[in-house]
Protein backbone atom coordinates (compact mmCIF):
# COMPACT_ATOMS: atom_id res chain seq x y z
CA UNK A 1 0.00 0.00 0.00
CA UNK A 2 2.84 2.18 0.63
CA UNK A 3 4.43 1.39 -2.59
CA UNK A 4 3.92 4.68 -4.22
CA UNK A 5 6.28 6.25 -1.79
CA UNK A 6 9.50 4.49 -3.62
CA UNK A 7 8.37 6.55 -6.91
CA UNK A 8 10.88 9.72 -6.97
CA UNK A 9 7.86 12.04 -8.61
CA UNK A 10 5.88 10.78 -5.37
CA UNK A 11 7.88 11.54 -3.13
CA UNK A 12 8.38 15.51 -4.21
CA UNK A 13 4.61 15.41 -4.96
CA UNK A 14 4.88 14.35 -1.13
CA UNK A 15 7.46 16.97 0.33
CA UNK A 16 5.79 19.88 -1.89
CA UNK A 17 2.13 18.93 -0.48
CA UNK A 18 3.41 18.94 3.18
CA UNK A 19 4.78 22.60 2.12
CA UNK A 20 1.44 23.68 0.97
CA UNK A 21 -0.45 22.51 4.19
CA UNK A 22 1.79 24.79 6.18
CA UNK A 23 1.30 27.58 3.71
CA UNK A 24 -2.02 27.18 2.36
CA UNK A 25 -4.03 27.91 6.09
CA UNK A 26 -1.23 30.19 7.29
CA UNK A 27 -2.50 32.08 4.60
CA UNK A 28 -5.81 31.27 4.64
CA UNK A 29 -6.17 32.27 7.75
CA UNK A 30 -5.87 35.84 7.29
CA UNK A 31 -7.48 35.81 4.45
CA UNK A 32 -10.82 34.48 5.85
CA UNK A 33 -10.95 36.35 8.80
CA UNK A 34 -10.12 39.40 6.84
CA UNK A 35 -13.09 38.39 4.83
CA UNK A 36 -10.51 38.49 1.84
CA UNK A 37 -11.14 34.84 0.45
CA UNK A 38 -12.40 35.48 -2.82
CA UNK A 39 -8.46 37.40 -3.10
CA UNK A 40 -7.23 33.61 -2.85
CA UNK A 41 -9.78 32.92 -5.50
CA UNK A 42 -8.73 36.02 -8.04
CA UNK A 43 -4.88 35.41 -7.18
CA UNK A 44 -5.10 31.60 -7.73
CA UNK A 45 -6.74 32.12 -11.38
CA UNK A 46 -4.20 34.88 -11.92
CA UNK A 47 -1.63 32.55 -11.59
CA UNK A 48 -2.64 30.76 -14.89
CA UNK A 49 -1.31 34.02 -16.84
CA UNK A 50 1.67 33.44 -15.64
CA UNK A 51 1.87 29.87 -15.92
CA UNK A 52 1.71 30.56 -19.74
CA UNK A 53 3.84 33.27 -19.68
CA UNK A 54 6.62 30.88 -18.46
CA UNK A 55 5.52 27.79 -20.67
CA UNK A 56 5.71 30.35 -23.78
CA UNK A 57 8.92 31.89 -22.73
CA UNK A 58 10.19 28.50 -21.69
CA UNK A 59 10.92 29.52 -17.74
CA UNK A 60 9.84 27.69 -14.78
CA UNK A 61 6.11 28.19 -14.68
CA UNK A 62 6.40 27.83 -10.25
CA UNK A 63 8.43 31.47 -10.60
CA UNK A 64 6.85 33.08 -13.26
CA UNK A 65 3.44 32.13 -11.81
CA UNK A 66 4.92 33.66 -8.40
CA UNK A 67 6.20 36.82 -10.43
CA UNK A 68 2.75 37.59 -12.29
CA UNK A 69 0.81 36.81 -9.39
CA UNK A 70 2.45 39.52 -7.57
CA UNK A 71 2.03 41.86 -9.73
CA UNK A 72 -2.07 41.38 -9.76
CA UNK A 73 -2.19 40.85 -6.08
CA UNK A 74 0.00 44.26 -5.35
CA UNK A 75 -2.61 45.59 -8.08
CA UNK A 76 -5.68 44.35 -5.86
CA UNK A 77 -4.18 45.82 -2.96
CA UNK A 78 -3.70 49.30 -5.19
CA UNK A 79 -6.84 49.14 -6.52
CA UNK A 80 -8.31 48.67 -3.33
CA UNK A 81 -7.63 52.23 -1.80
CA UNK A 82 -9.47 53.25 -5.15
CA UNK A 83 -12.37 51.13 -5.04
CA UNK A 84 -12.89 51.82 -1.14
CA UNK A 85 -16.69 50.86 -1.59
CA UNK A 86 -17.03 48.09 -4.48
CA UNK A 87 -14.21 45.70 -3.30
CA UNK A 88 -15.73 42.98 -5.36
CA UNK A 89 -15.50 44.60 -8.51
CA UNK A 90 -11.31 44.92 -7.92
CA UNK A 91 -11.17 41.24 -7.99
CA UNK A 92 -13.58 41.38 -11.34
CA UNK A 93 -11.02 43.40 -13.23
CA UNK A 94 -8.13 41.70 -12.47
CA UNK A 95 -10.09 38.49 -12.80
CA UNK A 96 -10.73 39.79 -16.39
CA UNK A 97 -6.93 40.65 -17.63
CA UNK A 98 -5.23 38.47 -16.37
CA UNK A 99 -7.70 35.18 -17.42
CA UNK A 100 -7.74 36.77 -20.50
CA UNK A 101 -4.19 37.09 -20.55
CA UNK A 102 -4.14 33.48 -19.71
CA UNK A 103 -6.41 32.37 -22.63
CA UNK A 104 -5.05 34.51 -25.45
CA UNK A 105 -1.60 33.12 -24.62
CA UNK A 106 -2.56 29.41 -24.51
CA UNK A 107 -4.67 29.50 -27.63
CA UNK A 108 -2.16 31.69 -29.99
CA UNK A 109 1.22 30.12 -28.85
CA UNK A 110 -0.69 26.25 -28.49
CA UNK A 111 0.32 25.75 -25.14
CA UNK A 112 -2.79 23.96 -23.75
CA UNK A 113 -1.58 20.47 -23.16
CA UNK A 114 1.00 21.84 -20.54
CA UNK A 115 -1.35 23.96 -19.26
CA UNK A 116 -4.02 21.41 -18.59
CA UNK A 117 -1.52 20.01 -15.22
CA UNK A 118 -1.66 23.32 -13.64
CA UNK A 119 -5.42 23.53 -13.94
CA UNK A 120 -6.48 20.32 -12.32
CA UNK A 121 -3.33 19.54 -10.70
CA UNK A 122 -0.84 16.48 -11.32
CA UNK A 123 1.43 14.86 -9.63
CA UNK A 124 3.53 12.83 -12.40
CA UNK A 125 4.85 15.87 -13.70
CA UNK A 126 6.09 17.37 -10.47
CA UNK A 127 10.26 17.64 -11.31
CA UNK A 128 13.27 18.37 -9.04
CA UNK A 129 13.65 21.73 -10.35
CA UNK A 130 9.65 22.19 -8.90
CA UNK A 131 10.96 21.11 -5.78
CA UNK A 132 13.34 23.12 -5.49
CA UNK A 133 11.45 26.09 -6.27
CA UNK A 134 8.51 25.43 -4.03
CA UNK A 135 11.16 24.76 -1.93
CA UNK A 136 13.07 28.31 -2.00
CA UNK A 137 9.50 30.08 -2.08
CA UNK A 138 8.37 27.89 1.20
CA UNK A 139 10.97 28.87 3.14
CA UNK A 140 11.24 32.56 2.65
CA UNK A 141 7.27 32.84 3.15
CA UNK A 142 7.06 31.06 6.05
CA UNK A 143 10.80 32.95 7.62
CA UNK A 144 8.30 36.44 6.57
CA UNK A 145 5.07 34.91 8.11
CA UNK A 146 7.11 34.11 11.99
CA UNK A 147 8.53 37.79 11.50
CA UNK A 148 5.08 39.71 10.75
CA UNK A 149 3.12 37.55 12.58
CA UNK A 150 2.12 39.67 15.67
CA UNK A 151 1.60 42.94 13.17
CA UNK A 152 -0.39 40.48 11.08
CA UNK A 153 -2.47 39.46 13.80
CA UNK A 154 -3.39 42.92 14.86
CA UNK A 155 -4.17 44.29 11.74
CA UNK A 156 -6.34 41.04 11.06
CA UNK A 157 -8.60 41.29 14.27
CA UNK A 158 -7.92 45.88 14.36
CA UNK A 159 -7.09 47.53 11.66
CA UNK A 160 -7.66 50.81 13.04
CA UNK A 161 -5.74 50.27 16.28
CA UNK A 162 -2.68 48.14 14.39
CA UNK A 163 -2.50 51.46 12.41
CA UNK A 164 -2.62 53.79 15.69
CA UNK A 165 -0.32 51.76 17.92
CA UNK A 166 2.14 52.40 14.83
CA UNK A 167 2.02 49.08 12.61
CA UNK A 168 3.01 50.14 9.04
CA UNK A 169 -0.32 47.96 7.56
CA UNK A 170 0.11 49.53 4.32
CA UNK A 171 3.51 48.16 3.29
CA UNK A 172 2.33 44.76 5.34
CA UNK A 173 -0.66 44.82 3.31
CA UNK A 174 1.49 44.45 -0.10
CA UNK A 175 3.82 42.13 1.56
CA UNK A 176 0.87 40.32 2.73
CA UNK A 177 -0.04 40.61 -1.00
CA UNK A 178 3.09 39.10 -2.17
CA UNK A 179 2.49 36.14 0.27
CA UNK A 180 -0.74 35.31 -0.95
CA UNK A 181 1.16 35.01 -4.67
CA UNK A 182 4.11 32.71 -3.39
CA UNK A 183 1.54 30.54 -2.02
CA UNK A 184 -0.25 30.24 -5.29
CA UNK A 185 2.18 29.57 -6.77
CA UNK A 186 3.94 26.80 -4.30
CA UNK A 187 0.23 25.15 -4.09
CA UNK A 188 -0.31 25.36 -8.43
CA UNK A 189 1.87 22.00 -9.40
CA UNK A 190 -0.23 19.74 -7.51
CA UNK A 191 -3.84 21.24 -6.40
CA UNK A 192 -4.14 23.10 -9.45
CA UNK A 193 -5.56 26.27 -10.30
CA UNK A 194 -9.33 26.06 -10.30
CA UNK A 195 -9.54 24.79 -6.94
CA UNK A 196 -6.83 25.94 -4.95
CA UNK A 197 -9.27 28.39 -3.41
CA UNK A 198 -10.17 25.60 -1.61
CA UNK A 199 -7.24 24.71 -0.10
CA UNK A 200 -6.55 28.29 1.36
CA UNK A 201 -10.34 28.93 2.63
CA UNK A 202 -11.44 25.37 3.65
CA UNK A 203 -9.52 23.84 6.16
CA UNK A 204 -9.44 27.18 7.65
CA UNK A 205 -13.03 27.32 7.97
CA UNK A 206 -13.12 23.57 9.65
CA UNK A 207 -10.80 24.88 12.02
CA UNK A 208 -13.17 27.87 12.99
CA UNK A 209 -15.72 25.29 13.64
CA UNK A 210 -13.52 24.31 16.77
CA UNK A 211 -13.72 27.70 18.59
CA UNK A 212 -10.50 27.75 19.76
CA UNK A 213 -7.98 30.66 19.67
CA UNK A 214 -5.83 31.89 17.03
CA UNK A 215 -2.88 29.90 17.26
CA UNK A 216 -4.96 26.88 18.11
CA UNK A 217 -7.37 27.40 14.88
CA UNK A 218 -3.92 28.39 13.15
CA UNK A 219 -2.66 24.65 14.39
CA UNK A 220 -5.95 23.11 13.90
CA UNK A 221 -5.86 24.13 9.97
CA UNK A 222 -3.03 22.90 9.31
CA UNK A 223 -3.84 19.59 10.85
CA UNK A 224 -6.75 19.42 8.57
CA UNK A 225 -4.90 20.72 5.24
CA UNK A 226 -2.13 18.06 5.64
CA UNK A 227 -5.47 15.22 6.30
CA UNK A 228 -7.00 17.03 3.14
CA UNK A 229 -3.90 17.03 0.83
CA UNK A 230 -2.21 13.62 1.79
CA UNK A 231 -5.48 11.82 1.68
CA UNK A 232 -6.24 13.57 -1.98
CA UNK A 233 -3.19 12.77 -3.38
CA UNK A 234 -3.20 9.13 -1.94
CA UNK A 235 -6.74 8.33 -3.31
CA UNK A 236 -6.05 10.03 -6.44
CA UNK A 237 -3.23 7.77 -7.26
CA UNK A 238 -4.82 5.02 -6.89
CA UNK A 239 -8.29 6.50 -8.85
CA UNK A 240 -5.95 7.95 -11.76
CA UNK A 241 -7.73 11.24 -11.03
CA UNK A 242 -6.05 15.00 -11.15
CA UNK A 243 -5.21 15.60 -7.54
CA UNK A 244 -6.66 18.75 -7.41
CA UNK A 245 -10.59 17.52 -7.62
CA UNK A 246 -10.00 14.98 -5.61
CA UNK A 247 -8.52 17.43 -2.59
CA UNK A 248 -11.33 19.89 -2.99
CA UNK A 249 -13.74 17.33 -2.50
CA UNK A 250 -12.02 15.74 0.62
CA UNK A 251 -11.45 19.20 2.11
CA UNK A 252 -15.15 19.62 2.07
CA UNK A 253 -16.00 16.34 3.34
CA UNK A 254 -13.76 17.55 6.10
CA UNK A 255 -15.73 20.32 6.52
CA UNK A 256 -18.81 18.75 6.88
CA UNK A 257 -17.34 15.75 9.09
CA UNK A 258 -16.17 18.56 12.08
CA UNK A 259 -19.62 20.76 11.49
CA UNK A 260 -21.84 17.38 12.13
CA UNK A 261 -18.99 16.04 15.29
CA UNK A 262 -19.43 20.24 16.60
CA UNK A 263 -23.47 19.54 15.95
CA UNK A 264 -23.82 15.96 17.74
CA UNK A 265 -21.42 16.93 20.34
CA UNK A 266 -23.91 19.88 21.46
CA UNK A 267 -26.84 18.33 21.07
CA UNK A 268 -25.18 15.62 23.27
CA UNK A 269 -24.22 17.98 26.42
CA UNK A 270 -27.48 20.06 25.79
CA UNK B 1 -1.00 68.51 25.53
CA UNK B 2 -2.95 68.73 22.06
CA UNK B 3 -3.40 72.15 20.57
CA UNK B 4 -5.57 72.34 17.54
CA UNK B 5 -5.50 75.75 15.04
CA UNK B 6 -7.99 76.79 12.97
CA UNK B 7 -8.69 72.88 12.01
CA UNK B 8 -11.22 72.78 9.26
CA UNK B 9 -11.88 68.79 7.37
CA UNK B 10 -12.97 67.04 4.52
CA UNK B 11 -13.00 63.60 2.91
CA UNK B 12 -13.24 65.21 -0.54
CA UNK B 13 -10.08 67.89 0.34
CA UNK B 14 -12.52 70.48 -0.75
CA UNK B 15 -15.95 72.50 0.83
CA UNK B 16 -17.91 71.66 2.17
CA UNK B 17 -16.16 71.03 4.98
CA UNK B 18 -17.01 68.03 7.99
CA UNK B 19 -15.53 70.12 10.40
CA UNK B 20 -15.04 73.90 10.32
CA UNK B 21 -12.45 76.13 11.53
CA UNK B 22 -11.78 74.40 14.79
CA UNK B 23 -9.37 75.80 17.67
CA UNK B 24 -9.41 73.79 20.87
CA UNK B 25 -6.79 73.22 23.96
CA UNK B 26 -6.48 69.59 25.63
CA UNK B 27 -4.37 70.09 28.71
CA UNK B 28 -2.77 67.49 30.99
CA UNK B 29 -5.75 66.12 33.27
CA UNK B 30 -8.65 66.81 31.77
CA UNK B 31 -11.20 64.78 30.15
CA UNK B 32 -12.94 65.90 27.69
CA UNK B 33 -16.37 64.50 26.39
CA UNK B 34 -16.68 65.31 22.85
CA UNK B 35 -20.73 65.11 22.28
CA UNK B 36 -23.35 65.80 19.57
CA UNK B 37 -25.67 64.14 17.16
CA UNK B 38 -24.63 61.60 14.75
CA UNK B 39 -22.63 62.77 11.91
CA UNK B 40 -21.64 66.33 13.78
CA UNK B 41 -18.02 65.09 13.25
CA UNK B 42 -16.97 63.99 16.91
CA UNK B 43 -15.70 60.85 15.32
CA UNK B 44 -14.05 62.41 11.93
CA UNK B 45 -11.92 64.13 14.79
CA UNK B 46 -10.91 61.85 17.23
CA UNK B 47 -9.46 60.09 13.78
CA UNK B 48 -7.78 63.62 13.20
CA UNK B 49 -6.02 63.25 16.85
CA UNK B 50 -5.17 59.90 15.99
CA UNK B 51 -3.77 60.69 13.23
CA UNK B 52 -5.54 58.01 10.76
CA UNK B 53 -7.08 61.29 8.59
CA UNK B 54 -4.72 64.25 7.78
CA UNK B 55 -6.48 68.30 8.60
CA UNK B 56 -7.36 70.31 4.99
CA UNK B 57 -6.78 72.85 6.44
CA UNK B 58 -4.73 74.13 9.92
CA UNK B 59 -2.75 71.82 12.02
CA UNK B 60 -3.18 69.60 15.64
CA UNK B 61 0.63 70.19 17.82
CA UNK B 62 1.47 67.12 20.01
CA UNK B 63 3.18 67.41 23.18
CA UNK B 64 2.12 64.01 24.15
CA UNK B 65 3.43 61.06 22.19
CA UNK B 66 1.90 58.12 23.80
CA UNK B 67 -1.71 57.80 22.82
CA UNK B 68 -3.73 54.62 24.01
CA UNK B 69 -7.07 54.22 22.07
CA UNK B 70 -10.17 52.09 23.01
CA UNK B 71 -12.27 51.82 19.85
CA UNK B 72 -15.82 51.53 19.47
CA UNK B 73 -16.39 47.30 19.20
CA UNK B 74 -19.28 47.39 17.44
CA UNK B 75 -18.42 49.39 14.84
CA UNK B 76 -14.74 48.13 14.15
CA UNK B 77 -14.40 45.23 15.44
CA UNK B 78 -15.06 41.68 14.54
CA UNK B 79 -16.09 39.76 17.96
CA UNK B 80 -16.59 36.45 16.39
CA UNK B 81 -12.47 36.51 15.63
CA UNK B 82 -11.09 33.62 16.89
CA UNK B 83 -8.59 35.45 19.25
CA UNK B 84 -8.06 35.38 23.30
CA UNK B 85 -8.02 37.73 25.44
CA UNK B 86 -4.41 36.96 26.41
CA UNK B 87 -3.64 36.81 22.57
CA UNK B 88 -5.04 40.09 22.07
CA UNK B 89 -3.32 41.39 25.16
CA UNK B 90 0.24 39.94 23.86
CA UNK B 91 -0.23 40.95 20.35
CA UNK B 92 -0.06 44.75 21.20
CA UNK B 93 2.44 43.98 23.85
CA UNK B 94 4.81 42.67 21.41
CA UNK B 95 3.54 45.61 18.79
CA UNK B 96 5.26 47.83 21.35
CA UNK B 97 7.96 45.71 22.07
CA UNK B 98 7.01 45.77 25.67
CA UNK B 99 9.64 43.20 27.57
CA UNK B 100 8.35 42.05 31.10
CA UNK B 101 5.00 39.33 29.88
CA UNK B 102 3.96 39.62 33.42
CA UNK B 103 2.40 43.10 32.89
CA UNK B 104 -0.43 41.24 30.63
CA UNK B 105 -1.98 40.23 34.15
CA UNK B 106 -1.11 43.52 35.52
CA UNK B 107 -3.48 45.21 33.80
CA UNK B 108 -6.15 42.68 33.21
CA UNK B 109 -6.39 42.44 36.91
CA UNK B 110 -7.09 46.47 36.58
CA UNK B 111 -9.86 46.33 35.06
CA UNK B 112 -10.87 43.14 36.38
CA UNK B 113 -10.50 41.00 34.12
CA UNK B 114 -7.90 38.12 35.04
CA UNK B 115 -10.11 35.09 35.10
CA UNK B 116 -11.18 35.91 31.73
CA UNK B 117 -7.28 35.46 30.31
CA UNK B 118 -7.85 32.74 27.93
CA UNK B 119 -11.78 32.82 26.93
CA UNK B 120 -12.29 33.90 23.81
CA UNK B 121 -13.10 37.64 22.75
CA UNK B 122 -16.27 36.42 20.92
CA UNK B 123 -17.76 35.19 24.31
CA UNK B 124 -17.66 38.42 26.17
CA UNK B 125 -20.50 40.51 27.10
CA UNK B 126 -20.12 44.60 25.80
CA UNK B 127 -19.18 45.60 29.07
CA UNK B 128 -16.03 42.80 29.35
CA UNK B 129 -14.72 43.86 26.14
CA UNK B 130 -14.46 47.16 26.98
CA UNK B 131 -12.63 46.44 30.09
CA UNK B 132 -10.27 44.48 27.78
CA UNK B 133 -9.41 47.33 25.46
CA UNK B 134 -9.06 49.68 28.27
CA UNK B 135 -6.67 47.24 29.61
CA UNK B 136 -5.07 46.79 26.63
CA UNK B 137 -4.68 50.64 26.01
CA UNK B 138 -3.24 50.73 29.48
CA UNK B 139 -0.28 48.54 28.67
CA UNK B 140 1.23 51.18 26.54
CA UNK B 141 1.43 53.47 29.70
CA UNK B 142 -0.51 56.20 27.78
CA UNK B 143 -0.42 59.94 28.98
CA UNK B 144 -3.99 60.26 26.51
CA UNK B 145 -6.45 57.74 26.75
CA UNK B 146 -9.17 57.79 24.06
CA UNK B 147 -12.17 56.20 23.82
CA UNK B 148 -14.72 56.23 21.02
CA UNK B 149 -18.15 55.45 22.96
CA UNK B 150 -17.00 53.57 25.77
CA UNK B 151 -20.92 52.50 27.07
CA UNK B 152 -22.19 51.72 23.72
CA UNK B 153 -23.55 47.82 24.10
CA UNK B 154 -22.71 48.18 27.72
CA UNK B 155 -25.26 47.01 30.19
CA UNK B 156 -25.35 49.81 33.57
CA UNK B 157 -23.51 47.93 35.86
CA UNK B 158 -20.76 47.58 33.45
CA UNK B 159 -20.79 51.15 32.39
CA UNK B 160 -20.91 52.16 36.17
CA UNK B 161 -17.35 49.87 36.23
CA UNK B 162 -16.31 51.45 33.05
CA UNK B 163 -17.03 55.10 34.00
CA UNK B 164 -15.50 54.51 37.38
CA UNK B 165 -12.37 53.06 36.31
CA UNK B 166 -11.57 55.96 33.64
CA UNK B 167 -12.64 58.71 36.10
CA UNK B 168 -9.95 57.20 38.50
CA UNK B 169 -7.26 56.78 35.63
CA UNK B 170 -7.81 60.51 35.56
CA UNK B 171 -8.16 61.74 38.75
CA UNK B 172 -5.41 59.62 40.43
CA UNK B 173 -2.84 58.03 37.52
CA UNK B 174 -3.45 62.09 35.66
CA UNK B 175 -4.17 60.14 32.93
CA UNK B 176 -5.71 62.84 30.22
CA UNK B 177 -9.14 61.36 28.56
CA UNK B 178 -10.49 61.82 25.36
CA UNK B 179 -14.17 60.17 25.10
CA UNK B 180 -16.47 60.29 22.48
CA UNK B 181 -19.86 60.32 23.91
CA UNK B 182 -23.70 59.54 22.99
CA UNK B 183 -24.24 59.06 26.55
CA UNK B 184 -25.02 62.31 27.71
CA UNK B 185 -25.02 61.52 31.51
CA UNK B 186 -22.11 59.79 31.72
CA UNK B 187 -20.46 62.84 30.06
CA UNK B 188 -21.76 65.67 32.20
CA UNK B 189 -20.98 63.50 35.30
CA UNK B 190 -17.71 62.15 34.97
CA UNK B 191 -15.60 64.53 32.54
CA UNK B 192 -14.10 67.94 33.01
CA UNK B 193 -15.33 69.73 30.02
CA UNK B 194 -17.87 69.22 27.11
CA UNK B 195 -17.12 69.76 23.47
CA UNK B 196 -19.99 70.12 21.51
CA UNK B 197 -19.82 69.59 18.09
CA UNK B 198 -23.26 70.16 15.72
CA UNK B 199 -22.92 71.03 12.04
CA UNK B 200 -18.96 71.27 11.80
CA UNK B 201 -18.42 73.83 14.51
CA UNK B 202 -17.54 73.17 18.01
CA UNK B 203 -17.92 74.85 21.71
CA UNK B 204 -16.24 74.33 24.84
CA UNK B 205 -17.94 74.05 27.81
CA UNK B 206 -17.98 73.24 31.59
CA UNK B 207 -20.04 69.75 32.22
CA UNK B 208 -22.47 72.08 34.38
CA UNK B 209 -22.84 74.70 32.52
CA UNK B 210 -23.80 72.36 29.28
CA UNK B 211 -27.65 71.49 30.04
CA UNK B 212 -28.01 75.30 30.54
CA UNK B 213 -26.18 76.05 27.21
CA UNK B 214 -27.83 72.77 25.05
CA UNK B 215 -31.19 73.96 25.98
CA UNK B 216 -30.47 77.27 25.24
CA UNK B 217 -29.13 76.21 21.48
CA UNK B 218 -32.38 74.60 21.12
CA UNK B 219 -34.32 77.75 21.59
CA UNK B 220 -32.07 79.53 19.81
CA UNK B 221 -29.05 80.20 21.66
CA UNK B 222 -25.36 80.76 21.48
CA UNK B 223 -24.17 77.05 21.71
CA UNK B 224 -22.48 77.63 18.21
CA UNK B 225 -21.19 81.10 18.56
Amino acid sequence: MLDLFQYSFMQNAIIISLLISILCPIIGIFLVLRRYSMIGDTLAHSSLAGVAVGLVLKVNPILSAFIITSFFGISIELLRSYFKKYAELILTIVLSLSVGIAITIMSSQNVNANVESFLFGSILTVTRTDLYTVLFLSIVSVITIIMLYNQMVFIAFDEEGAQIAGIKVKIINYIFSILVSATVAVSIRIVGVLVLSSMIALPVAAALQLEKGFKATLLYSMLFSVIDIILGIYISYYINAAPGGVTAIISVITLVVVISFKNIRSYMYK
Amino acid sequence: MININNLSFSYTRKPPYTLSNLNLNINKGDYISFVGENGSGKSTLVKLILKILSPTIGDINYECTNIGYVPQRFENLNTQFPITVKEIMNCYRKTLKIKDKTCIEKYLALVNMLDNKNSLIGNLSGGQCQKIFIARALMGKPELLILDEPSNGVDQKSQDEIYALIKDLNRNEAITVISVEHNLKAAISNSTLIYHLSSGNGHLCKPEDYIEEFVMSNTGGKIHA
